[in-house]
């Protein structure tokens, strides 16, 4: 088991860095840029519409120490399962130093290469993305969501040029959906099990660790680099894949490292919603 | 252009005024008459940096309900706080909120922001935005609630987190290992860490892309 669970983490530090994982402890999806394919329907807070019909408050002005009984009702505290909390905020930590001191400089350095294009390479490695969605959206029952993303897929390959443009959004008003196998697994009841930070790849857990590591192997990224084990052009691509998006974003993890009273806690739990919410969509 | 942005903070204004004064407004009215004052004084480049964040302070006072905040923030430990403790809190917290809210939006200055819908249900509404950047839409809903009549934002969705719900994790857990005063610290220490630094230019996005 142990010896299993190694080669699986060594894998999946050496061989993927998934599309969310814009980098090390910035990883952040829930206020990245960068981090992800937003969708227009991802709108949450529909349990807010079900609580309706709470007592309403008066028209006058609360007093700071009156309390507001009909706010209490979405008080949800999403508890974090983090029994391995000192290793990982060690993780988290090194993950910081690569951020700053590696990473963000390469990404800066790629601020060089016009906006546009790097728009198109983002797309680019997007729509090899594509399969994870598709399969996802099916095994979940999702199936027009399937279709619109095999659509998605079929159009942008060929009108986009290899996905370097994204014409199903533009012009035909297709958004990329968002599924993976993360998802699927908490789809049919796979709670997300401890929290975890994993060096280079971020904040996860172990539901979502194993759902990256089989997203990596539905990605088209893998297929066109990663069959030859004896070069770098996998690592490549996907370091590529991860300075470029990282060169999108707008400084999201410097963003939490100034505002937030302890990063590590504010990135695990903005992580756990950020991940539920996904699931429940 | 200026010109026209004075003209339509003017007039923002005046409507806002005067929709308190006599009609209601809809809670997504609210949210974008808000949106576009502080995206026009963002991008207000007469005004220096810190007339600039205290009109923005202004502003979001006038439309997020801080002591609500507060409250669904400390949850349950806001009944076992003392007067004292609370209105310290509020202080503290405001300051915090305004803070990353003003951070986020800085950032987007230049994007383009729809408003997809509202869902309004009794006294309470939420308010779909999508601010569209180049690279990605990231989604950013409100909640607000009716306080006579106007609405308040007490909630900020960024891409499904709940800014109140995230702050409200961390901070249960800084208050079971600190306690409640541990707390107030550690927000005033964070504080006097962001008035000290000189106001930083919006990161370095705008320099190089």
């Amino acid at each position: 088991m142990t010896i299993r669970l190694k080669q699986l983490l060594a894998a999946i530090l050496l061989l993927i860095f998934p599309v969310y994982a814009v980098s090390a402890g910035s990883v952040t999806p829930a206020y990245g840029g960068s981090t992800n394919l937003a969708t227009l329907d991802s709108a949450p807070g529909n349990g807010m519409l079900a609580d309706a019909g709470t007592p309403a408050a008066t028209g006058t002005n609360p007093d700071a120490n009156e309390d507001l009984p009909f706010l209490d009702d979405d008080d949800t505290v999403l508890d974090v399962y983090d029994p391995l909390e000192t290793v990982n905020r060690g993780i988290f930590w090194f993950n910081d130093k690569m951020y700053f001191y590696v990473l963000k400089p390469l990404a800066r350095g790629f601020r060089y290469v016009p906006e546009p294009w790097r728009v198109s390479l983002k797309n680019f490695f997007n729509n090899l993305r594509a399969p994870v969605t598709i399969v996802n959206a099916t095994l979940q029952g999702k199936f027009s969501d399937a279709g619109y993303e095999l659509t998605r897929f079929a159009t942008n390959t060929t009108l986009g040029i290899g996905g370097l443009f994204d014409p199903s959004k533009e012009h035909f008003g297709i958004t990329p959906r968002d599924e993976d196998t993360g998802q699927t697994l908490g789809h049919y009841g796979v709670g997300p099990g401890p929290y975890l930070v994993l060096p280079f790849l971020g904040p996860s857990n172990l539901r979502d660790t194993i759902g990256t590591f089989a997203d990596s192997r539905m990605d088209l990224t893998y297929y066109i680099w990663g069959k030859d084990k004896n070069n770098y052009d996998y690592l490549g691509a996907i370091l590529t894949r991860t300075i470029n998006n990282l060169s999108l974003d707008k400084d999201t993890y410097e963003g939490i490292k100034k505002d937030a009273l302890d990063p590590y806690l504010f990135v695990r739990d903005a992580y756990a919603q950020y991940r539920q919410n996904k699931v429940e969509k | 252009m200026l010109k026209n942005m004075l003209m339509a903070i003017t007039l923002g204004t005046a409507l806002a005024f005067t929709a308190y004064g006599y009609a209601e407004t809809s809670p997504v009215d609210t949210v974008h008459e808000s949106v576009d004052a502080i995206l026009a004084l963002l991008k207000d480049e007469s005004l220096e940096q810190d007339e600039r964040r205290t009109k923005i302070r202004a502003h979001i006072n006038t439309r997020f309900d801080f002591d609500a905040m507060s409250q669904r923030t400390l949850a349950t430990n806001w009944k076992k706080a003392t007067k004292q403790e609370k209105e310290k809190f509020i202080e503290l917290f405001s300051q915090l909120i305004e803070n990353t809210y003003i951070g986020k939006i800085e950032a987007y200055t230049n994007e383009k922001v729809e408003y997809p819908g509202e869902k309004v249900k009794g006294n309470k509404a939420l308010v779909e935005t999508l601010i569209i950047a180049a690279s990605a839409d990231i989604p950013v809903d409100y909640k607000l609630y009716k306080k006579g009549d106007a609405w308040w934002v007490y909630d900020v969705i960024i891409e499904g987190v709940s800014l109140i719900n995230n702050y409200r994790s961390s901070y249960q857990e800084i208050v079971k290992k600190e306690g409640f005063n541990g707390l107030l610290a550690k927000m005033q220490e964070k504080i006097n860490e962001l008035t000290s630094e000189p106001p930083a230019a919006p990161a370095d996005t705008a320099a190089a892309s």
